[in-house]
């Protein structure tokens, strides 16, 4: 079984006076377990609405996704996700600490376990110092470590992740690097957007490029990266998931 | 679910603007008992002014609270991430509703006592006509707290279908006022004089009287200055009636909002 399954997926958002945006065109894509996924495209293609929808944030217009199986309009499907927003943002009367507690308990986690792994992610994610201290507190990169640190924390089998390096320091980045290669080695399926080719080259087993709504093409990073393959465009002296994503934006938008 | 409510109960009590409202009332709590120096018939008067008071900070935790517990959420964009959860809208919707209920049953608890304290301090120097029948307070104030947690999920519905807190603040302004005279309006229609008016218009007035809520049953404040004796089904009936009142503007809350698209 797949990890994550989207199948002919489309999402018009219906705007003021008949105008309407095509977010999202017949997007087809399964991940299997264990990969490393990164869906790539530039600002506006359509990345979080298809995020959003496997969140049962939005409703697609067409078609359907299933997350182990699970159709994403039933919220037993997030149980095996851990999901990090674009741009975070938490209840910020709460500690870190304190946020850790409930989001694992609505995971059905209690007891020494979580306080553990609770414990664990703040040191991982270095927020431990800060951990008592409000949310309202924090910087930017440190509520972006926070929303890693929830989406880790109840050890899911999927990780969706929205853009997960912004805000991040490059120390930040290694450690987020570190982190989804670390979950690959346990055979978790990791997600995420980003317009960063660089970081995606670095840890993605394949990546999606998405423009305009449409999928345009996925493929493997090995693929891409193999001089003279059919696929890359152009001379072939270095390849670079840049070189090729730009490619391919040229490519789509005429 | 409960884990929910406990949150919604914890940015609650740390909101400053409420902790500032409950300072201030329970300093205004205590004008009744300095007004024994001044006045006659202070009794009655500090029974009055203390469920007023009580009753009005109540209205404006349940109308402040409920008109704004979503829009805050979405606006801070913190939905989102509790929507990651795996818990579902209605669970959701629920368990803030439950927060905030919870949080006005025990402001009004405390706000009771202090009340209570104030009424009996005063009865002390200056004894009511009529000895005070607590049981009729005690009452009075449940009632008042049943009825604000009403206004609670009237907020809720407007909520679910608003993007800001305009709609949930001043619809549940204006739904509490209508609520308030309903009853009035339709014990006019029993009138003669309300018998003369066109068909049409008591059409509307029956409709209104039947939709909105109907909040002058929870008003015991009457009995409870004067001693009166409490009417039995005045009791259970009201109980009843807002139970299965909160229980269908819920209904309808969650309905709306598990559509609702949160972009
Ligand atoms: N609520 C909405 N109403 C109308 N259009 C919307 C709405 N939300 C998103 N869109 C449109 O849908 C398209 C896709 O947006 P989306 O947020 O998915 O982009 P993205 O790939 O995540 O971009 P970015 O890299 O900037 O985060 C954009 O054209 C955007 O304008
Ligand atoms: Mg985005």
């Amino acid at each position: 079984m797949d990890a994550i399954t989207i199948e002919a997926l489309s999402k018009t958002f219906k705007g003021k006076r008949g105008r309407s945006v095509e977010a999202l065109q017949g997007l087809q894509l399964s991940i299997p377990p264990g990969e490393v996924f990164g869906f790539l495209g530039p600002n506006g293609a359509g990345k979080s609405t298809t995020i959003k929808i496997l969140m049962g944030l939005i409703r697609a217009t067409g078609g359907q996704a299933s997350i182990m199986g699970i159709p994403v309009s039933s919220h037993t499907a997030r149980r095996n996700v851990g999901y990090l927003p674009e741009n975070p943002s938490f209840y910020d009367y709460l500690t870190a600490e304190e946020y850790l507690n409930f989001t694992g308990k609505m995971f059905g986690m209690t007891g020494p376990m979580l306080h553990e792994r609770s414990q664990a992610m703040l040191h991982r994610l270095d927020l431990w110092e800060a951990r008592q201290r409000p949310i309202r507190t924090y910087s930017k990169g440190m509520t972006q470590r926070l929303g890693l640190a929830q989406a880790l924390l109840h050890d899911p089998q999927v990780y969706i992740l929205d853009e997960p390096m912004s805000g991040l320091d490059p120390i930040g980045r290694a450690l987020v690097k570190e982190i989804i290669l670390e979950l690959k080695a346990a055979g978790k399926c990791v997600f995420f957007s980003t317009h960063i080719t660089s970081d995606a080259e670095a840890i993605c087993d394949r990546v999606g490029i998405i423009l305009q709504g449409r999928l345009q093409c996925v493929e493997r990073v090995e693929t891409i990266m193999t001089p003279d393959a059919e696929l890359s465009p152009g001379d072939s002296a270095q390849q670079s998931l840049e070189k090729f994503f730009l490619e391919i934006v040229r490519k789509g938008s005429h | 679910m409960h884990h929910l409510i406990l949150i919604t109960w914890k940015g609650l009590l740390r909101d400053r603007i409420l902790q500032g409202i409950l300072v201030a009332t329970g300093i205004f709590l205590f004008i009744p008992s300095v007004s024994v120096l001044s006045m006659r018939q202070v009794g009655e008067l500090a029974i009055t002014l203390s469920l007023s008071l009580t009753s009005f900070i109540l209205l404006l935790i349940a109308i402040f609270c409920g008109g704004t517990a979503l829009w805050k959420d979405i606006d801070r964009h913190s939905i989102y991430s509790v929507l990651g959860l795996p818990i579902s809208r209605t669970n959701y919707l629920l368990g803030k509703f439950f927060g905030i209920a919870g949080f006005l049953l025990l402001i009004s608890l405390v706000l009771g006592l202090l009340a209570s304290a104030t009424i009996w301090y005063v009865s002390l120097t200056d004894p009511p006509a009529r000895p005070i029948l607590w049981t009729n307070i005690l009452m009075a104030l449940t009632f008042d707290c049943l009825k604000y947690i009403m206004v609670v999920a009237v907020s809720f519905l407007f909520s679910t279908v608003s993007t800001s807190f305009f709609l949930p603040i001043f619809g549940t302004i204006t739904l509490f006022l209508g609520g308030n005279v309903t009853q009035e309006v339709y014990d006019y229609l029993q009138t003669p004089a309300g018998a003369a008016l066109p068909a049409l218009t008591k059409q509307i007035a029956l409709f209104l009287y039947y939709l909105l809520p109907n909040f002058a049953v929870f008003d015991l404040k009457a009995n409870a200055v004067y001693s009166i004796p409490l009417p039995a089904n005045g009791i259970l009936l009201p109980l009843a009636y807002s139970l299965a009142y909160c229980g269908l503007l819920l209904s309808a809350a969650a309905m709306l909002f598990t559509r609702r698209e949160l972009h």
